[in-house]
């Protein structure tokens, strides 16, 4: 039976899932697009400022002080002197460069890469939870498991089927012997189908079997009595012999209650 | 009397007969390939796919198209045991009875078919063929070498089966039709056929497109799956117009319902 309130909780969840969890993603990848940010320009900057001041002053600042104090250069000739200037001239730039360019791209890069990253798989993961289409096991009769029903179709006629002990309110028992003993008198075979339909509801599928046959072979055009026999069938672990016969009664007679049957065989429901 | 929902729910209970049978155009353009080549001089021809594809279906219209023109037999469940195969293929080709306390022999039943040759042809339609034994599949073989018996098979497609087709019929299946799922445009038709058919217009023209494609998106086009998922869909419509009938609209095909559906059989993850 389908129980729909708890379908609806179940769905209530789910949509709750499906607002939050973009929310979620899109909170958590602002905070990393946030905190990149604050690096590559905030911090990154003050980095670039510390690191930048001291060593220009360190490079430019002495060859400036010495040439300021002397106004000669006593230990220099002047092709070295050029050759210095030229170097000069070439390390400041090469330094700048690689004071504004090292620490923000291999080190703020990386990480940002990396925050990135775990933004996109806990978005994907998120993605996957909510949108997942799972393969559903078909409740159908696959090849597989039609051979599996005749191999235990096979066991248990080797086998006889052992049905469990059930203990029975002392009502049913009379209710069943006084119908017994009604049908004893006047086999009718509507009092088989109510044996048959008594012993089903008991559990007693081997029982019910056997008293819908009776009340079927009495009147076959008793509908109720191929109803209980496939039920009980069912029961059995013989749904293929189920549908079979149901199949048979259906194409004769088109019952509705016959293909509402066979779709809750096929599906699991019985 | 029914309500309106479960009368809808019901024409999507997975039986396999004429009533049910939707015309679409891969379904129309497989028939009539399946229904040529029964004119050609083929031993063998093979219909497969994977399951819910419409394969049984296929036959069964096959069947009903063709039983008054020409011989033909169906048998809709697989017999598994040779002895009552080869008892229905006699039986059916001498149109007598076979006492039970006797069997065919099957040396005997390929001279009968041989005396035959050149007066009569009789088309067997063989579903579920996966679950025959590799030596009844040879007598299958052995049957249709005679060119009294032409059968057309049913295969579920797997890698097994693949094998089974390969191995015993490479050299005697002529025709090898292929079954494949549905598109999105092929379910639309088939979900709004089905429904039509029944009466129900108003129903049917309530599904939208975006509700075909997120079907489509569950089921992958599969009608086994596609019958189960509306089933379930109009269980659900059936319960709430017989408890809470202020919740559902008649104008607009509930999303949420969908939903609760696809939850239900396990499409989704809630």
């Amino acid at each position: 039976m389908l129980d729909v309130h708890k379908l609806e909780k179940r769905w209530f969840n789910y949509r709750l899932k499906r607002i939050f969890s973009p929310i979620l993603g899109f909170s958590a990848l602002t905070f990393v697009i946030g905190s990149s940010y604050y690096y590559t320009t905030i911090n990154g900057g003050e980095f670039s400022l510390f690191s930048k001041a001291p060593t220009l002053t360190r490079v430019l600042g002495v060859t400036k002080e010495a040439n300021l104090s002397d106004g000669t250069q006593p230990t220099m000739d002047v092709s070295s002197v050029q050759a210095i200037k030229k170097e000069e001239k070439k390390k400041p730039n090469l330094e700048v460069e690689e004071l504004s360019l090292e620490p923000i791209i291999p080190i703020i890069d990386m990480e940002k890469e990396e925050k990135i990253k775990a933004v996109h798989k806990t978005v994907k993961s998120t993605k996957r939870d909510t949108s997942l289409v799972r393969a559903k096991a078909n409740n159908y009769l696959t090849a597989k498991e039609l051979a599996v029903i005749t191999k235990v179709e096979r066991v248990q006629k080797v086998q006889p089927h052992v049905t469990k002990k059930m203990k029975f309110q002392s009502t049913t028992v009379n209710y069943i012997e006084t119908i017994k003993q009604k049908f004893s008198k006047s086999n009718k075979p509507r009092e088989a189908l109510l044996l048959a339909k008594a012993y089903y509801k008991d559990g007693k599928y081997k029982a019910s079997e056997k008293w819908a046959l009776t009340a079927n072979k009495l009147d076959n055009s008793l509908a109720e009595s191929w109803f209980i026999f496939a039920k009980s069938k069912v029961k059995l672990g013989k749904k293929r012999e189920a549908l079979k016969i149901l199949v048979s009664y259906y194409k004769k007679n088109h019952s509705s209650k016959a293909k509402e049957l066979i779709g809750q065989i096929k599906i699991g429901k019985i | 009397m029914m309500s309106k929902y479960e009368e809808v729910k019901n024409i999507f209970i997975d039986a396999v007969d004429k009533s049910s049978y939707v015309e679409l155009e891969t379904a129309a353009y497989n028939y009539s390939i399946l229904e040529t080549s029964l004119l050609k001089p083929l031993k063998m021809v093979l219909l497969y796919g994977k399951p819910g594809t419409g394969k049984s279906m296929l036959l069964n219209k096959l069947y009903h198209n063709l039983k008054e023109n020409r011989e033909i037999h169906y048998f809709n469940a697989p017999i598994l045991s040779e002895k009552e195969f080869l008892r229905s293929i006699y039986e059916a080709l001498s149109s007598r009875e076979i006492p039970n306390n006797m069997r065919v022999n099957f040396d005997g039943l390929l001279k009968y078919c041989q005396k035959l040759k050149d007066k009569r042809e009789a088309v067997f339609l063989l579903d579920e063929c996966q679950l025959y034994s590799e030596a009844l599949m040879e007598k299958i073989r052995l049957l249709s070498d005679t060119r009294v018996i032409k059968f057309v098979i049913t295969l579920h497609k797997t890698e097994d089966e693949d094998i089974i087709a390969k191995e015993h019929f490479k050299t005697r299946i002529w025709e090898v039709i292929e079954m494949q799922n549905a598109d999105e445009y092929d379910l639309e038709i088939y979900i709004q056929k089905k429904m039509i058919q029944q009466g129900f217009v108003e129903i049917s023209n309530t599904i939208k497109k975006k509700d075909i494609k997120y079907i489509h998106a569950h089921t992958k086009g599969n009608f086994r799956e596609t019958n189960k998922y509306l089933y379930t869909i109009f269980d659900i419509y059936e319960y709430y117009e017989k408890n809470e009938p202020k919740r559902i609209s008649e104008r607009k095909f509930s999303k949420k319902i969908l939903e609760m559906a696809a939850i239900r059989l396990g499409y989704i993850n809630a």
